[in-house]
């Protein structure tokens, strides 16, 4: 029986992301810890984005088409994220149906 | 896809700025400042001068636009006869003139035009991008 491959990250993630989990899986970082990076970068461009909006809406000195932006790639990497987790957590059922 | 987006966003940004001299320049059609001298002089038109900005710089060379710099231009200035007035000036061949900023309306409207659309276009490009990222999430179904 051929063990079962760690599932390939670097495609979906942002770019940031990326560098990180491909030179790390050759290492042979846990899983969990790439996940958990992964998750934690995600985080921060979501915080990011809420700070930009609160100095938006309080009128700082920030510039709406950067605002938007920010918004925009927080939204794109959340979205990725979510659709790996559905292929991970999709990926976790068919392990436990697998009949003894 | 995340690089393009910043480098349209530079674009809006360098477009809005170009948007901000062309208002300044037409709200200031007759006014006079100071320049370092103290001396009164008049209003200058501003341009913008825009540059490649190498911190959006992408490997394979795609770069955004940053604002280098803002000008003054050296234009003649318009002079009107206005001997009683406060700043006029007071000795020379133009005694009695006021020297008021030479700006072109239509050049400086066409130029406010140019930029909306730029503007507009940097929103088109965005928003294919945007659709792209989202498209390549069908990929994981």
């Amino acid at each position: 029986m051929t063990p079962i491959s760690r599932l390939p990250l670097t495609p979906p993630l942002p770019p940031t992301a990326a560098a990180q989990p491909a030179a790390d899986a050759a290492g042979g970082q846990p899983f969990k810890n790439i996940l958990l990076e992964a998750l934690n970068q995600v985080n921060t461009m979501q915080s990011q984005a809420n700070e930009a909006v609160q100095q938006l809406v309080t009128g700082g000195d920030v510039n709406p088409a950067e605002v938007l932006t920010t918004l925009q790639k927080a939204d794109i990497s959340f979205r990725m994220m979510l659709q790996i987790r559905n292929k991970l957590v999709q990926a976790y059922q068919e392990v436990n149906n697998i009949r003894i | 896809m995340i690089p393009a987006l910043d480098i349209s966003t530079s674009a809006l940004v360098a477009q809005r700025l170009r948007l901000d001299t062309v208002s300044s320049n037409l709200a200031n059609m007759t006014s006079l400042e100071r320049d370092e001298r103290g001396n009164m002089q008049p209003y200058q038109a501003r341009y913008v001068v825009f540059q490649t900005d190498e911190a959006t710089e992408t490997k394979q060379g795609a770069v955004g636009v940053k604002v280098a710099s803002v000008q003054n231009e050296q234009v003649e200035p318009l002079y009107r006869w206005q001997p009683a007035h406060p700043y006029a000036i007071k000795e020379g061949p133009k005694k009695g003139y006021v020297a008021y900023p030479r700006i072109n309306m239509t050049a400086e409207m066409v130029d406010a035009l140019v930029a909306t659309r730029a503007y507009e276009a940097n929103i088109g490009a965005m928003e294919l991008s945007k659709n792209m990222a989202q498209q390549s999430l069908r990929i994981l179904g």
